[in-house]
């Protein structure tokens, strides 16, 4: 009893951290430890199936084309919009780093669109994108060019999600850029002009180096966010049209809660966090000397 | 000395023709929604929508509210609120823990380690189990469900942010209190949480918007129109409805406006609250 009264009085401070412990053990390490379980099985609720099926799940899964297409697309989507992102964002920063007038005005406007949820951003672009009624075919159709299947074309749906992913997220690697921008001290610049100096190299010998760090974590972020996508492609595609947006979210999300396919969802959700996970590390790293 | 003069006129016109155009790209898809919402489906329901709308109309406002969209307005306030407070009364101990004390067998790192990593996983991997889980309880379909599964948002959101804030309180506070005879839970209440009030008002606002337009789970895991929340009123209106526009603008434009006000409150912050946050 003395003892264990010694052994709670030397934890207490384990209190504190308790409740939370409890709660994240039980909403993330019990549910990653049984979808890896549930990867290896045949289960479906619905129909109260569950049977032990080794590897079948992962077997069927690369030689799934709807899998494999989606892997595709959701790399070309990250890869595609991370990059537009971060090089808008970049120039944005540029443009916001200028003194100027109105600048305290419109920086709260650029940043709005990452502030609305993504349905009603969804909301918005579907009907600017609408074939017969959109703004778009409107626009050019007024100037004379060909109306643009934006959403219903195989070769293009997968870009019209990324644009819109573009107008909700270039925000953010803004933010991200424009705080780096800010902490180069002017001096540095001052130092390079007396030496003859001008706007290309003093942006290639000094800006792009001191902002490396801001823009390899804004690359970061973006990646590991976009390498999720699923609520645009819920919304604006549905997947189509064929398999042209289908992504790995969609994949898990049409596998198991509408086919209730919960063994090959759950192999599907593996892989996805393994990915997710490589690319988590190298951020997780570069934060974690951050905060020393 | 005149070319000089001329570059750097051009130069100045340039920058604000850009800017112009950055702005255009920006605000456009806003000030449709607002102009649609605010149409007559004349004027958006065909081949030569007009770029102003001709005639004002409130008739869509009108509509949605007699149709009983305030419904989803309250569930998506119970769930936010809900799920922001769960977060907080419990990141906040956590947090000051986190900072202050030393845990045995390196608990703490490991637990900040793990709170990172699912920071960043994608939340459908974990949808399945929870699912299951949800459904076991019986809470599937419950707004308490979604307050429960929100924590796999907020709680390590809440925690990442509170930290940093906790940390910034200097310990010669705390530790004047020590000498005053104060116990860890009576000086983290009445010195700690005064201290950190601006920065846990700030993480609530941050997991207020992200639970107020989170989808995924709420897509999931609610699947009766009447605890449906704001997102997922507005996905079946998407996906239902071809060219329902006005109401789907008016809709757009009332779900949006507690959170704009909200994100005002933040701004200083957004960087902080962003560059972990992602959703």
């Amino acid at each position: 009893m003395r003892r264990l009264r010694r052994w709670s009085h030397r934890h207490a401070n384990l209190l504190f951290l308790l409740p939370a412990l409890i709660l994240i053990v039980f909403l993330t390490v019990y549910p990653l430890v049984r979808v890896f379980y549930l990867s290896f099985y045949r289960y479906n609720p619905i129909r109260r199936i569950e049977r032990f099926v080794g590897l079948l799940n992962y077997q069927r899964l690369f030689s799934d084309r709807f899998f494999l297409t989606g892997l595709k697309n959701t790399f070309l989507f990250s890869v595609g919009a991370t990059l537009t992102e971060v090089l808008l964002g970049l120039g944005l920063a540029l443009l916001f780093n200028v003194k100027f007038r109105g600048r305290k005005f419109l920086l709260p406007l650029v940043i709005f669109p990452m502030m609305f949820s993504t349905m009603v951003i969804c909301a918005i672009w579907r009907s600017m994108y609408h074939y017969d009624y959109g703004i778009f075919n409107y626009a050019l159709r007024s100037a004379g060019l060909q109306p643009v299947k934006w959403l219903i074309s195989q070769d293009l749906a997968l870009w019209s999600v990324v644009l819109v992913d573009i107008w909700q997220w270039t925000p953010m690697a803004f933010l991200i850029l424009l705080a780096g921008l800010q902490s180069i001290p002017g001096e540095l610049y001052e130092a390079a002009k007396v030496d003859g100096a001008t706007g290309a190299r003093l942006f290639r010998h000094i800006t792009l180096p001191l902002l490396r760090n801001h823009i390899f974590l804004a690359l970061l972020l973006r990646s590991i966010d976009t390498f999720k996508i699923f609520d645009k492609v819920y919304a604006l595609t549905g997947g189509g049209p064929g398999t042209a947006t289908e992504t790995i979210s969609f994949y898990i999300y049409r596998e198991g809660f509408r086919y209730f396919n919960m063994g090959r969802a759950s192999a599907a959700a593996v892989v996805m966090f393994l990915a997710v996970s490589v690319v988590s590390f190298v951020y997780i790293r570069q934060v974690w000397r951050g905060e020393g | 000395m005149s070319l000089w003069r001329t570059t750097a006129i051009v130069k100045r016109g340039l920058f604000w023709v850009v800017l112009a155009l950055v702005m255009v790209f920006v605000l456009f898809p806003i000030y449709w929604m607002l102009t649609t919402s605010f149409k007559e489906p004349l004027e958006y329901a065909t081949r030569t929508p007009s770029w102003f709308p001709h005639r004002i109309t409130l008739e869509h406002y009108r509509e949605i509210w007699k149709e009983g969209a305030y419904r989803y307005f309250i569930n998506t306030v119970l769930v936010s609120v809900g799920a922001t407070l769960l977060s907080l009364g419990i990141a906040f101990p956590a947090a000051y823990g986190l900072a202050r004390f030393r845990f045995p067998a390196k608990l703490d790192l490991i637990f900040l380690l793990w709170v990172l990593l699912v920071r960043m996983a994608p939340p459908v991997v974990l949808a399945i189990p929870l699912y299951t889980t949800l459904q076991g309880m019986g809470l599937l379909n419950k707004l308490t469900g979604l307050v429960i599964a929100y924590q796999v948002y907020t709680l390590p959101y809440s925690i990442w942010m509170l930290l940093r804030f906790v940390r910034d309180v200097p310990i010669e506070v705390e530790e004047a209190a020590a000498i005053d005879g104060a116990s860890k839970g009576r000086t983290l209440v009445s010195i700690v949480l005064p201290l950190v009030g601006p920065g846990l008002v700030a993480t609530a606002i941050f997991a207020v918007i992200m639970t107020w337009n989170e989808f995924i789970y709420a897509l999931l895991f609610l699947r009766r129109p009447e605890v449906f929340t704001l997102p997922i009123h507005i996905s079946h209106f998407i996906t239902e409805y071809e060219v329902l526009w006005g109401p789907l603008m008016a809709i757009g434009i009332t779900s949006s406006l507690p959170i704009l006000i909200l994100s005002g409150y933040v701004q200083k912050h957004l960087l902080r609250g962003f560059a972990i946050s992602f959703k």
